[in-house]
C-alpha cells in the first residue's frame, strides 16, 4: 500500500505547485493606510525613496517598500508580465509617450482624473505637463518628477578660459572653439543609450515643429533639413568638439576632472554632481542652451516626465492612488526635491537648491518653449533604433545619410503598422 | 504479513509499473512544464505580433521573413559565426597547448591553476573587468601611452576590432577548464601505447600527431561540442562590454533576441530569432557529434 502512495503523493504535489503557479486575478484590498509595495527602474534612487517614508508615514500613514531595477529592458519586461499576475504593482514608475499609452489603451492603468483635477485646482501643478498624462480627456498616472535639459559646465574650466555663459548658439559655438584652441575638450558624448541628446537640442532649436514631425512621422528622418543637422553635427565632432564616444568614464567625475567642460543632460544631474563632490553653484552650474535659429520666439527646452502609476488590478489600487494624490502635495515635493536634488514640478513645494529653483522659475516664463524628449516622443521601436544609430554615427562620424535611412526603414515599419 | 495465496506476477509487475510511474510523474512534469511548453509558446509567439501586453496576434511567417531580410540580422549571424570560429582557435586551441605543455610535468597542476581562476567568474563579471581595460581611456591605452604609445586602435568601437577582443576576453576565461578537461584526457590514455611509441622514436609533434591527437579524439569532440553550443549562445559578455555595439557592430544573435523581445517589445520577432537560434544550435551540435562520436571511430 506505502509503495502506491509516496508516488501519489510526489505526483499530486507537483500537479498542485503547477496549479498554484498559474493563478490569477485579485481584487483592491481597499486599505487607504499601511504599507505600498512599490517598483522603479530608478535603482540607485531608492534611498531617495526610502528618505521619503518619514513624511509620507506622518502625513498620509503609508510608506514605501521599494524594489529597485537597474536595466530598464529587464523592469519593463517584468512590470508587463505582473499584469498578467496577481502581483501587478500598487504603484510603479513608467515613461511617458507611447509607452504609457499602450498600458492606457489595454486598461492596464489605473485612472487619476480627479487627483489632477484636485491638484490643478489647489495651484500645485501647471496645465502645460498635463497633456503628457491625458487619454480621451482622462488623466492617468502622476508625475514622479520632472527635468529639464540643460547644459552643466565646469565654472573653473569657464573662469580659466574666460568664458561667460552663452545667450546664444553663436556665443556657445565661440565658446567650444576657443575651448578646443585650448585643448579642452567642450562636450561630453557617448555612444550608448544617451546617444540622442544633441541630435535632440539641434532639430529642436533650429525648428520645433520639425522635431515634433519626427515624433508624429510627418517628417521623414531623410529629409534634407534633417541631413544638413547631422552634417552640422559631423563637422562639430570632426573638430573635436566631443570626449571620446568609447570613454566610460562616470560624467559627473569627467566634468569634476574637466575630461570635458560642457555636459547636455536633466536637471537631475545635480544629484550626481553633489554625489561626485561637486558644489552647487560654485564648481558647476547650467544654463538653458540657445535655440540654434536666432529667429524661433522662443527658446525650446527638453523636457522629461517620468510618471508614477497604479495598476488597474492590483490588490493595493487604493492604497496606490492615495500615495499618488499626497505624491502631489506641496509637503512631499517638498521632500522630494530636498531627498533626490531635483526641481519640483509643484510650484508651490520649496526647492532646495538654488540653481534648480531658479531654473523652474525661468523656464516657466513666457520666453521658453517645453517641448518632450526625445527619449519619450519617439515611439519605442524607432527609439531604439535612433539610439543604436547615433551611438554609431558618435563612433564613426561620417556621411550621415546611411543611418537616418536606417532609422527611416524602421520609421516606415512602424507607421505603417499604425495604419 | 503472511498469505496463503500464491503471488500474482502479472498483478506485481502492474504494480511496479504504477509505482515507477508515479516516481517519475513529477521529473516528466516539471521537464515538460519548464521546457518543453516554453518552446512550443516561443515558437507559438514567432508566429504571432505581440508587445507583451493584450493577445498576441497571429500573423505567420511575417517574423522570419523581417527577421531573414533585416540586414542587421544577417550582421548578428556573421559575428555569431565569427565567436564560434574565434573561440574554437583561441580558448579551446590555447587550452589544449596549455594541457599538452603541463600534463606531464611536475607541479603541473600549479602551472594550469591560474588559467582555471578566472572560470569562477560570471560572464558579466569578465565584461566589466576587460572593458575597464579596452574602453577608450582604459588601462590598456594608459599602459601604452606610458610607453609612448598614443595611436592606439579602438578596440571596443570599431567592428569587426571588437569582436576579436571580445573573444580575447572570452579566451582568458575559458582556456583554463579547456586546460582542465585536456589534461583529463590525455591522462586517461594507456601508457602502453605510448611508452611503445616512444620505444619506436616517436617524440614532439610526431608523437601528438600520430598518437595523442587520435586518441584525443573523443574528448576533442565534447570540448569542441561545447564551445560551439556556448559560443552560438554569447551573450553576456557581449552585453557586459559594447551591449552589441556602437549601433548593432557587435551584436550577435542572442543579443538580438534579446534587445528585439525585451527592448523593443517585439516579441513575436524575438520569440522567431529564438526559435532560429535554437535551431542552428541543435542542427550543429548533432551533425557534429553524430560525426564525431559515430561508431566507425570505436566510441
Amino acid at each position: 500500500m506505502r509503495s502506491r502512495t509516496i508516488p501519489l503523493i510526489a505526483a499530486a504535489a507537483a500537479a498542485s505547485l503547477l496549479l498554484a503557479s498559474c493563478g490569477g486575478g485579485n481584487e483592491d484590498d481597499g486599505a487607504t493606510t499601511g504599507t505600498l509595495d512599490f517598483y522603479t527602474n530608478k535603482a540607485a534612487w531608492e534611498p531617495d525613496f526610502d528618505e521619503l517614508n518619514a513624511q509620507s508615514e506622518g502625513d498620509v500613514d503609508i510608506s514605501l517598500n521599494t524594489t529597485g531595477y537597474s536595466d530598464a529592458a529587464q523592469y519593463d519586461a517584468f512590470i508587463k508580465q505582473s499584469f498578467r499576475t496577481d502581483k501587478s504593482p500598487g504603484l510603479f514608475t513608467w515613461q511617458t509617450g507611447p509607452s504609457l499609452a499602450e498600458l492606457v489603451d489595454e486598461g492596464l492603468v489605473a485612472e487619476t482624473t480627479d487627483i489632477w483635477t484636485k491638484a490643478v485646482d489647489e495651484g500645485w501643478i501647471g496645465d502645460d505637463l498635463k497633456d503628457a498624462y491625458t487619454f480621451d480627456g482622462k488623466q492617468y498616472c502622476v508625475p514622479m518628477n520632472v527635468a529639464y535639459w540643460v547644459m552643466y559646465y565646469n565654472k573653473h574650466v569657464f573662469e580659466e578660459q574666460g568664458i561667460a555663459e552663452p545667450t546664444t548658439w553663436a556665443e556657445l559655438d565661440a565658446a567650444a572653439t576657443r575651448l578646443s584652441g585650448a585643448g579642452i575638450t567642450p562636450y561630453y558624448q557617448t555612444s550608448t543609450l544617451f546617444t540622442f541628446p544633441w541630435f535632440q537640442q539641434l532639430v529642436a532649436g533650429t525648428d520645433p515643429e520639425l522635431y515634433n514631425g519626427l515624433a508624429t512621422g510627418e517628417v521623414k528622418y531623410t529629409d534634407p533639413r534633417i541631413v544638413a543637422i547631422m552634417e552640422t553635427w559631423r563637422d562639430q565632432q570632426e573638430a573635436g568638439w566631443f570626449s571620446d564616444a568609447g570613454a566610460t568614464v562616470d560624467p559627473a567625475v569627467g566634468l569634476k576632472q574637466g575630461d570635458f567642460a560642457m555636459i547636455n543632460f536633466g536637471s537631475f544631474f545635480n544629484g550626481s554632481l553633489d554625489g561626485a563632490g561637486m558644489v552647487s553653484g560654485e564648481d558647476y552650474d547650467m544654463f538653458v542652451i540657445p535655440a540654434v535659429n536666432p529667429d524661433l520666439d522662443k527658446t525650446p527646452v527638453a523636457v522629461e516626465s517620468g510618471p508614477l502609476c497604479v495598476a488597474e488590478n492590483s490588490s493595493q489600487k487604493t492604497l496606490g492612488l492615495e500615495y499618488s494624490e499626497w505624491w502631489m502635495s506641496p509637503d512631499a515635493q517638498t521632500a522630494w526635491s530636498a531627498a533626490r536634488g531635483d526641481v519640483a514640478f509643484n510650484p508651490k513645494a520649496t526647492v532646495a537648491d538654488p540653481m534648480l529653483e531658479e531654473l523652474g522659475t525661468t523656464v516657466a516664463g513666457d520666453e521658453y518653449e517645453r517641448y518632450d524628449r526625445y527619449y519619450e516622443a519617439t515611439p519605442t521601436p524607432i527609439l531604439t533604433v535612433a539610439l543604436e544609430q547615433f551611438g554609431a554615427f558618435i563612433a564613426n562620424p561620417g556621411d550621415p545619410l546611411p543611418f537616418l535611412e536606417t532609422i527611416q526603414a524602421e520609421a516606415d515599419d512602424y507607421w505603417a503598422d499604425q495604419g | 504479513m503472511t498469505s496463503d495465496q500464491t503471488p500474482n506476477p502479472r498483478r506485481a509487475k502492474d504494480q511496479y509499473r504504477w509505482s515507477a510511474a508515479g516516481f517519475i510523474a513529477p521529473g516528466v512534469l516539471l521537464v515538460a512544464v519548464l521546457l518543453y511548453l516554453p518552446l512550443l509558446w516561443t515558437t507559438f509567439l514567432s508566429l504571432t505580433e505581440y508587445n507583451g501586453l493584450g493577445d498576441p496576434e497571429w500573423v505567420g511567417f511575417a517574423n522570419y521573413v523581417e527577421m531573414l531580410d533585416d540586414p542587421e540580422f544577417i550582421g548578428s549571424v556573421l559575428n555569431t559565426l565569427l565567436w564560434v570560429a574565434g573561440t574554437l582557435l583561441v580558448p579551446v586551441g590555447i587550452g589544449l597547448g596549455v594541457a599538452l605543455l603541463t600534463w606531464n610535468l611536475k607541479g603541473g597542476t600549479w602551472l594550469r591553476l591560474p588559467f582555471l581562476i578566472p572560470y569562477a567568474l560570471s560572464g558579466i563579471g569578465v565584461g566589466v573587468i576587460w572593458s575597464f581595460i579596452l574602453s577608450g581611456d582604459g588601462a590598456l591605452d594608459q599602459a601604452l601611452a606610458a610607453f609612448g604609445i598614443a595611436d592606439t586602435p579602438r578596440w571596443l568601437v570599431d567592428a569587426p576590432l571588437n569582436t576579436v577582443v571580445m573573444i580575447l576576453a572570452t579566451a582568458w576565461q575559458g582556456v583554463g577548464v579547456n586546460a582542465l578537461l585536456f589534461t583529463i584526457g590525455l591522462q586517461s590514455i594507456p601508457k602502453e601505447p605510448l611508452e611503445a611509441a616512444r620505444v619506436d622514436g616517436a617524440n614532439g609533434l610526431r608523437l601528438f600527431t600520430s598518437i595523442l591527437w587520435p586518441m584525443l579524439r573523443p574528448l576533442t569532440a565534447v570540448v569542441v561540442g561545447l564551445s560551439i553550443v556556448a559560443s552560438l549562445k554569447t551573450f553576456d559578455i557581449v552585453q557586459g562590454m559594447t551591449k552589441g555595439g556602437p549601433g548593432r557592430a557587435s551584436e550577435t544573435l542572442a543579443l538580438t533576441m534579446y534587445k528585439e523581445t525585451f527592448v523593443n517589445s517585439e516579441y513575436g520577432l524575438g520569440s522567431a530569432i529564438a526559435v532560429f537560434l535554437t535551431v542552428v544550435t541543435l542542427a550543429a551540435s548533432i551533425l557534429y557529434l553524430r560525426q564525431q562520436l559515430s561508431s566507425k571511430h570505436g566510441v
